[in-house]
C-alpha cells in the first residue's frame, strides 16, 4: 500500500480529530468498565448483551479498514463484481448465526473457542487449534495496526509510526479499562459513525456526479468494470467468501460474542448484523466507479475512496473519511485485542501455565496480557518489511488464509456431527494449513484458502467415516470439566 | 455482458438506502432495549 504525495487532510485538523476521538473512546471505555469485578464481567460483559449492542458489535468488528478502503479499490480494479464480491463477506456473519445459537445452547458457561475444541476434541487437537488461531489473530492484529499507521499517514501526512502508535495505544487503553463491555459500547457508536459517513459520501457522489455520467464514462474508458463475466472478479468472489467464513467460524472474536450475547440474542444479532453489513461494501465501493467521470488520476488504487470523497466534498469529505477510517480501525483492533487476550489468558495461561488460577487472578492476568499483546503488535508493526512475513497488509492477510480455512470443517463438524473424529480434526487443520501454505508459495496467494479448506474437508470426512467417535454433548456444558486426551 | 445503467442504479440506491436507514434502526433498537432494561 502506498500513500499519496499530498495528504488530503491538513495535519493540524487530523491531530484535533485524533485527540478528540481518542479521549472519547478512552473515557467511554473507563465508564463502561467501571463495574467489572470478575474475569467473566471483563471477558464476556456479563453474558447478557442485548440485541442492539450485539448487532452493532457484529457489524462494527466486521467493518475493518479493509472494508472502507479496499472496497473502493476492488471496485476500481474488478468493477461491479469487486464491490458485490466484497459484500458477500456478509455471508460469514449470516452463516455464523445458527452456530452462535448452538454454541450458546451447548456451552452456557463457555469462555473461548479454545474451551470448545478442548472439551470436544481433546488436548492434542486443542493445541493444534491454538497454534492456528493465534497465528491468525496475531496476523490480523499486526495488519490492523499497520493499516492504522499507513492510512493516517496517507490521509493526513502524520508519520507512519506515530499514527500506528496512537491508534494502538488508544485501543489498548480502553480495552484494558473496560474489557468486552468497553469494546461493545464503543462499537455501537463506531458502527453508527461508519455507516452514516459512508452513506453520506455515496449520496453526495450520486447527486454531484450521477449514474448517467458514471456509466457513460466507464463504458468509454474502462468498459471491463461493467462486465458481469469478468473472470478475475468471479474468482475473487469465491476466494473472499471462503476466507470470510473461515475467519468468522474459528476466531475467538466471534465466539466470545456468542458467549456474551444474551440467551436467544446471538442468532438474531449475527443474522441482522450480516444483512445490514451486506450493502456497506457496495456503498463504500461504488464511489470508485466515479473516477473516470470525475477525470481523477489515481496514483494508488487503495486510496481511491478518500480521493473521490475529497474531490466531491472537499475538506468536509476528507474529514468524514478520516473519522470513518479511524472508527473502522478502532472497532476491529479493540475486538481483536480483547478476544485474543481472553484466548491467551484462558487457554495458554490458565490452560497450560497456572491451571489453579482463581477467577480474580485471571481478571488481572487478562489485563496484563492485553498490554503485552499491544506491545508485541507494536514491535511487529514498527518493523514491517524487516520481518520475513510481515511485508504488506495483503501478503499478511492472504498468508493466514490457509490457517483459517482449514479450521472451518473441524468447527462445523464439532458442533453438529456427534461422531466427528478428534484426531481427524487435528490432522485436518495440520494438513489443511500445511498444504494450503505450500500452494500459497507454489501456486499463488489466491488459492491458499481454497486448498486449505478442501484438504481439511477431505481429512475430516474420511477420518470420521472410517473411525467414528461418538461424543456426549453434555460434556460441553462444563467448561472446567476433564477432557479425554 | 455489461450491466445496464438501470441495474447499476437500482443496486447502488437500494444499498445506500439500507445503509442510510441502518443507524436509525440501530438507535431505535438501542432505545427499545434501554427502555426494557435489557441493554446488557
Amino acid at each position: 500500500m502506498t500513500g499519496l504525495d499530498d495528504p488530503i487532510l491538513p495535519t493540524s485538523i487530523a491531530w484535533g480529530l485524533l485527540a478528540a476521538f481518542s479521549v472519547l473512546w478512552v473515557v467511554l471505555g473507563w465508564w463502561l468498565g467501571r463495574r467489572n469485578k470478575t474475569a467473566e464481567d471483563h471477558m464476556l460483559a456479563g453474558r447478557n448483551v442485548g440485541l442492539a449492542l450485539a448487532t452493532a458489535t457484529a457489524m462494527a468488528t466486521w467493518v475493518t479498514a479493509n472494508t472502507t478502503m479496499t472496497a473502493p479499490q476492488l471496485a476500481l480494479q474488478l468493477g461491479v463484481w469487486g464491490m458485490l464480491g466484497y459484500s458477500l463477506g456478509a455471508l460469514g456473519l449470516i452463516l455464523f448465526a445458527p452456530l452462535a445459537r448452538r454454541i450458546r445452547e451447548l456451552m452456557p458457561e463457555g469462555f473461548t473457542s479454545g474451551d470448545f475444541i478442548r472439551l470436544r476434541y481433546g488436548k492434542f487437537t486443542w493445541r493444534v487449534f491454538l497454534v492456528v488461531s493465534l497465528i491468525y489473530a496475531f496476523g490480523w492484529l499486526v495488519s490492523m495496526a499497520m493499516a492504522g499507521g499507513v492510512l493516517i499517514n496517507a490521509l493526513a501526512g502524520i508519520d507512519y509510526r506515530v499514527g500506528m502508535t496512537v491508534i494502538l495505544t488508544v485501543c489498548v487503553l480502553y480495552t484494558l479499562l473496560g474489557g468486552l463491555r468497553a469494546v461493545i459500547g464503543t462499537d455501537f457508536i463506531q458502527t453508527v459513525i461508519i455507516i452514516a459517513g459512508a452513506a453520506f459520501i455515496a449520496w453526495l457522489t450520486i447527486d454531484k456526479v450521477g449514474f448517467e455520467a458514471i456509466h457513460f464514462n466507464l463504458m468509454e474508458e474502462r468498459p471491463e468494470l461493467l462486465n458481469l463475466l469478468f473472470p478475475a472478479a468471479i474468482m475473487f468472489l469465491f476466494n473472499n467468501l471462503l476466507f470470510g467464513v473461515g475467519e468468522i467460524f474459528h476466531s475467538n472474536v466471534w465466539w466470545s460474542r456468542a458467549f456474551a450475547f444474551g440467551r436467544n440474542v446471538g442468532f438474531r444479532a449475527y443474522l441482522f448484523g450480516g444483512l445490514l453489513w451486506l450493502p456497506i461494501p457496495i456503498v463504500a465501493g461504488f464511489i470508485a466507479l466515479a473516477t473516470p467521470a470525475l477525470g481523477l488520476n489515481v496514483p494508488a488504487a487503495d486510496m481511491v475512496g478518500p480521493l473521490v470523497a475529497a474531490e466531491v466534498l472537499g475538506l468536509t469529505g476528507a474529514i468524514v473519511v478520516f473519522i470513518v477510517v479511524f472508527a473502522a480501525l478502532a472497532s476491529s483492533l479493540d475486538s481483536l485485542l480483547a478476544a485474543t487476550s481472553d484466548l491467551v489468558t484462558r487457554d495458554i495461561y490458565r490452560g497450560h501455565i497456572r491451571p489453579q488460577a482463581s477467577e480474580q487472578h485471571q481478571f488481572h492476568a487478562t489485563k496484563v496480557i492485553v498490554v503485552l499483546l499491544g506491545l508485541v503488535t507494536w514491535l511487529a508493526a514498527s518493523y514491517r518489511g524487516e520481518l520475513p512475513i510481515v511485508g504488506s497488509l495483503a501478503e499478511l492477510l492472504y498468508f493466514t488464509g490457509a490457517f483459517v480455512a482449514s479450521a472451518i470443517w473441524p468447527i462445523v463438524a464439532g458442533l453438529y456431527w456427534q461422531r466427528a473424529n478428534p484426531q481427524g480434526a487435528a490432522w485436518s487443520m495440520i494438513l489443511g494449513s500445511g498444504i494450503g501454505l505450500a500452494s500459497y508459495f507454489l501456486i499463488g496467494f489466491y488459492v491458499a484458502a481454497l486448498v486449505g479448506a478442501a484438504v481439511s474437508l477431505a481429512v475430516m470426512v474420511l477420518s470420521t467415516w472410517l473411525m467414528p467417535r461418538p461424543f456426549d454433548w453434555g460434556r460441553l456444558a462444563r467448561p472446567d470439566g476433564e477432557v479425554v486426551a | 455482458m455489461t450491466i445496464s445503467i438501470t441495474a447499476l442504479s437500482v443496486i447502488v440506491i437500494i444499498a445506500t438506502l439500507v445503509a442510510s436507514l441502518t443507524p436509525i434502526l440501530l438507535i431505535a433498537l438501542f432505545i427499545r432495549d434501554w427502555k426494557k432494561g435489557c441493554l446488557w
